[in-house]
């Protein structure tokens, strides 16, 4: 009879939601994810690299950090470690990455709001600001979830609701954990959560939507990792292959397979930053990723047998730079990602050493359930979500699936991936954006007065 | 004008009474009127009295319900609202449908005014409360703890801590064994007390010297030391608070769970499942293949079985008579009745044949005369006949009894039923040849070729027909017995072999079993030659042969014959005993055998129970031939 339209209110309870406005932002190494909370996916996708150059201002968004402009230090706030390094630059980073896609008109004056401020402040403007003060807050209006990495530091967590009460005014917040709204993302409380990002893969166990903080792992090798073995296979190639990105090019010629490049190069009166060159290169390289590089589905190791020859003789797949240089790409396409699975696959040189035999994946998921209560385990090899953008490797998943079977052969282990892109690199927004429009979910809020009368610890006791 | 009352005066209605009608009229009214909404009429009258069963809906539209246009659009207002479960009142905003003003007849400054109006309502939304819940925990005072719950173990700090964070993860004990860090917590707090000491210029060696007093007991805490602390806690509190005698089932039983709870155990449990968890790809292989195995040895153990019964119940069955069998059933169709009709006919005439014409019509008379010789009719008819007719003579033709010799002499039988037509007696012979299965066809005309009996019985008078069909049947339960005794006999050799494998001393036994197994089929064999052979002379030849004495009994009783034969083979067999007393025909017995053979592997046994069967088996050929001989003779 009542057949929903636009028009009608959706029935009270009917998906429990109850929607706040809530804003959900999700960092990562390689993207900031934020958004609404209720959508399906995040508004604001914007690069977690920033721009600074000789003067000291931050440069944000996708068009400032790719226009080959001198003296531009591209960098990022992430530390080697997978925990925000750089405080400052990544306040104004997500602020950035919040304000100037949802909240815009909130954000006030951009003479005053903090991000455009003159080196010097004279006294009389500091006056000045604290009249208008309240209404600079560019997030008053909605609570705010974050997502932080399941390795956290205590000290990192407290800066995070320090930024979002003290800086934003938010009025309430909650942080959790990537690996719970991955879980969520996919529909379960209890699982294993497998997360190939860019700089980091890590494996978190979680149990009815709370991590299991001992089987917490990570490990470097992830997509950045495969990165560095591209350019290294690159180097190695004889002759070398270059690496030439976009910007440099003005205009090419076709030549014919493995020819050099017949391009006009572009000239530059103040050359770029070698961070910005390598921060382009890395964008060659991910079209490379999608592209070109496979990983070897199994049975077996690619080094194990006549996988290598198997390899050899399929078709192989052809590349093209900017530049023109194009070849086709036989076994090398297996090669450069065994490293994730097989550590002595990994290719090596003086410069990158041979990797850690326990950072390997499968290595890390075995870690990962042994720090788990014994009864827990089948439930938990049952439920193996995967998430990360680099885990889109194509035939990832067969690979993986074939390993965990391998080590896990008696009990019943079923990898959950999302199909849709969007929903494998956005996992934990999804999540978090499922999460902050419960109505249940609004008596977890960490409000402003619960924060002034216990402080920062108080995220301690309530995000666990 | 004539009021109600005078014509009820008029009619010679008594007064007054006017209510009762007119209600019973209302009622009937209102229950017309009631309608199901939705329905047609015509639908809804042939639902009667009652309404239906399930709510009928008229789905007026099937497609997208129409945008209703009616007046401007609904407006919307970011309403703020608090959650009652919240201590700290968190005002948040969600969406919610604007209240509509209550009379909408006021002029355009009063709505505007109450536009605004309602957005400083503050709603108090308790509609998630009901998902703020709190664990029950067992709570305990100083006194209680000091007199009843003190632990060696367990510090009071501790214990504290441990009741702490069972309630914050609501007894999640795998997440509570993760983030226990009591030894992380005490650490801490000892470098912190270190550091103020040293700070306060305290000398180390009084710092180090309350050291030993108070060691804390640093060890990590397993899940299962976590859960037996909190349980023992938890059972002891609750026999503090109701004694054992009083408590109910339910109590008892989570009592009883409680203060059983086994750490040593609990803990081998869990290391069998990790070992189980940690098995390699073989170990699993392998016990995939034995459950598979496991399976099919059931299904053909279970077809086997139900093999075997089917054998038995055709053994045992009596003839079946397919007419009565069928029952009424078989009588549908007009010429099934009309067989019916001709064989009920048959019976009546055959029976006042025996009766001597007595021509005293039955309940269920059916014969041509009773039916011509109506009461009306059978006067003149009679008058008619008795002119033509001898008056001694009755109506019928004469019965002339014959005595049994006579009707064997020439030849006359009697039958209850007869099929219209000309038959051969050859066919009939033919037809018992045939068996369901080409293959058991063939079988039974070796087995008939052995016993010399040729293809064309040149006279097959009834009575050949009928030794000949006993004959065959024989030789149907003789095919079945040797099969079933092939397979016990290959069951019985797997199993020796198996033995024999088991006991080391394989080579050598199984062997001589398997030996012995053949020459006592040889022997059979070369038995049943010679059998066949004395056939095809003089009958009277058989009776030379082993424990042939009473032969000439005839085939009745060869079946029996057979199995007191039986017995004198297997003299050492346990399972005799059943045969001699219980089994007068052969068939059961011998599978009777067969079937407590199987419990009892042994081969020797086994072997000479096929021995026995043989011997039966030749023994019931032997038997029947000769009858058959002498029934063609």
């Amino acid at each position: 009879m009542n057949i929903p339209n636009s028009s009608t209110a959706p029935a009270a309870g009917e998906y429990a939601g109850d929607e706040v406005s809530a804003i959900v932002l999700d960092p990562g190494y390689s993207t900031t994810r934020a958004g609404f909370a209720g959508e399906d996916v995040p508004k604001s996708v914007c690069p977690s690299f920033y721009g600074q150059s000789d003067n000291d201002s931050y440069l944000f968004g996708e068009n400032a950090i790719h226009s080959p402009v001198g003296n531009l230090n591209i960098k990022n706030y992430w530390g080697a470690d997978g925990i925000v390094e750089d405080w400052d630059a990544a306040t104004k980073l997500w602020e950035y990455s919040i304000t100037s896609r949802l909240t815009g008109a909130k954000a006030g004056d951009p003479t005053k709001n903090g991000l455009n401020d003159p080196p010097a402040n004279g006294e009389s403007m500091d006056v000045e600001m604290e009249g208008v003060e309240n209404n600079e807050k560019p997030m008053e209006d909605s609570p705010l979830l974050m997502t932080e990495p399941g390795w956290n530091s205590a000290k990192a967590r407290e800066k995070y609701i320090e930024m979002a009460m003290e800086d934003w005014g938010v009025p309430a917040f909650f942080l959790q954990k990537t690996g719970v709204l991955a879980a969520f993302a996919s529909g379960k409380a209890s699982g294993i959560i497998i997360d190939v990002g860019a700089s980091h893969t890590s494996v978190t166990p979680v149990l009815d939507g709370m991590v299991l903080r001992k089987g917490v792992q990570k490990s470097p090798l992830a997509g950045n990792f495969v990165s560095q073995q591209i350019r290294q296979t690159f180097k190695t190639a004889t002759p070398e292959i270059p690496l030439t990105p976009h910007y440099l090019v003005k205009s090419k010629t076709q030549v014919d397979a493995g020819a050099p490049a017949n391009a006009i190069y572009k000239t530059f009166p103040v050359e770029p930053s070698a961070s910005f060159r390598a921060n382009e290169e890395e964008r060659v390289l991910t079209e490379f990723k999608e592209s070109v590089v496979e990983v070897w589905p199994g049975p077996g190791r690619f080094n194990n047998g006549t996988n290598e020859e198997i390899a050899k003789n399929a078709p192989g797949r052809p590349f093209e730079m900017p530049d023109g240089w194009n070849n086709i790409f036989g076994s090398e396409r297996f090669r450069v990602a065994e490293g994730l699975f097989d550590a002595s696959a990994a290719l090596t040189s003086e410069a990158n050493a041979r990797p850690k035999d326990e950072w390997t994946i499968p290595r890390l998921v075995q870690a990962a359930v042994s720090h788990v209560d014994a009864d827990q385990r089948p439930l938990l090899l049952a439920n193996i979500v995967v998430t990360g953008g680099s885990t889109l490797l194509h035939k990832f998943n067969d690979r993986l699936n074939f390993e965990i079977n391998a080590i896990y052969p008696s009990t019943r282990n079923k990898l959950i991936a999302p199909g849709s892109v969007v929903e494998r690199k956005y996992a934990a927004w999804i999540g978090g954006s499922i999460l902050a429009s419960l109505g249940s979910f609004h008596q977890l809020w960490i409000s402003k007065k619960e924060y002034e009368e216990h402080g920062a610890s108080i995220v301690e006791k309530r995000c666990r | 004008m004539a009021s109600n009352r005078d014509v009820r005066d008029m009619l010679g209605l008594p007064v007054g009474e006017v209510a009762p009608p007119l209600a019973s009229k209302k009622s009937k009214k209102g229950g017309q009127t009631k309608r199901i909404q939705g329905v047609a009429r015509e639908v809804a009258a042939l639902y009667g009295e009652r309404p239906p069963p399930v709510a009928v809906y008229e789905e007026k539209k099937a497609y997208r319900a129409k945008r209703q246009s009616t007046g401007p659009a609904k407006k919307w207002i970011r309403q703020p609202f608090t959650n009652p479960a919240r201590a700290d009142g968190l005002v948040l905003k969600h969406w919610r449908r604007k209240p509509t003003a209550a009379p909408p007849l006021q002029d355009g400054d009063d709505a505007a005014m109450q536009d605004s109006e309602p957005t400083d309502t503050l709603e108090n939304c308790a509609d998630y409360v009901k998902y703020n819940i709190t664990v029950d925990m067992p709570d305990f005072t100083d006194e209680e703890y000091d007199a009843h719950l003190r632990s060696d173990d367990w510090s009071r700090e501790e214990t504290d801590y441990l009741f702490g964070i069972v309630k914050d993860y609501s007894y999640r004990w795998a997440v509570v064994w993760d983030r226990y860090e009591w030894q992380a917590l005490k650490r801490r707090e000892r470098e912190l007390a270190q550091a103020t000491k040293q700070e306060n210029g305290e000398d180390e060696a009084n710092a180090l010297a309350t050291m030993p007093f108070a060691p804390p007991r640093d060890k990590e805490r397993s899940l299962e030391e976590m859960k037996a602390r909190f349980y023992d806690i938890s059972a002891k509190l609750m026999k503090l608070r109701i004694p054992e005698v009083q408590m109910d089932a339910d109590q008892y039983g989570l009592y009883e769970t409680l203060s059983k709870f086994d750490p040593v155990m609990e803990r081998n449990r869990k290391m069998l499942a990790t070992a189980l968890m940690n098995r390699n790809m073989d170990e699993v292989k392998e016990e995939e293949f034995l459950l598979t195995e496991l399976q099919r040895i059931n299904m053909a153990a279970v077809r086997l079985d139900a093999e075997r019964d089917e054998l038995r119940a055709r053994l045992d069955a009596p003839q079946a008579n397919t007419s009565t069998a069928a029952g009424l059933q078989s009588f549908t169709s007009s010429t099934a009745l009309q067989a019916l009709f001709q064989q009920l006919f048959q019976q009546d005439r055959s029976k006042k044949r025996s009766s001597g014409g007595s021509n005293a019509p039955g309940r269920l008379s059916l014969s041509a005369n009773d039916m011509i010789n109506t009461p009306s009719a059978s006067n003149s008819a009679n008058r008619r006949t008795s002119m033509a007719l001898p008056a001694a003579a009755p109506s019928q033709t004469p019965i002339k009894t014959l005595s049994p010799h006579q009707e064997h002499r020439f030849n006359v039988s009697t039958h209850d039923r007869l099929t219209s037509g000309v038959t051969f007696g050859s066919d009939k012979l033919l037809k018992m040849r045939q068996a369901k299965s080409n293959v058991q066809t063939q079988k039974i005309a070796s087995a008939l070729q052995e016993l010399g009996v040729p293809e064309i019985i040149p006279i097959p008078t009834s009575k050949v027909a009928d030794v000949f069909e006993q004959l065959v049947a024989k030789v149907g339960r003789l095919l079945d017995v040797r099969k079933v005794k092939e397979k016990e006999m290959g069951e019985c050799r797997v199993l020796a072999r198996m033995k024999a494998a088991r006991d080391g001393t394989a080579p050598a036994t199984s062997g001589g079993v398997k030996q012995e197994g053949e020459s006592s089929t040889d022997a059979d064999r070369k038995e049943g030659g010679g059998d066949n052979d004395t056939p095809m002379g003089d009958s009277n030849e058989d009776q030379d042969d082993d424990a042939e004495g009473e032969d000439d009994t005839g085939a009745q009783n060869t079946p029996a014959n057979a199995d007191r034969d039986n017995d004198d083979d297997d003299d050492d067999d346990d399972a005799e005993g059943e045969d001699d007393t219980g089994a007068q025909n052969s068939p059961t017995g011998d599978v009777d055998a067969e079937g407590e053979d199987e419990s009892a592997a042994q081969t020797s046994r086994a072997t000479s129970l096929g021995h026995g069967h043989k011997r039966s088996a030749s023994e019931l050929s032997e038997g029947s031939a000769p009858s058959e001989k002498r029934a063609r003779k």
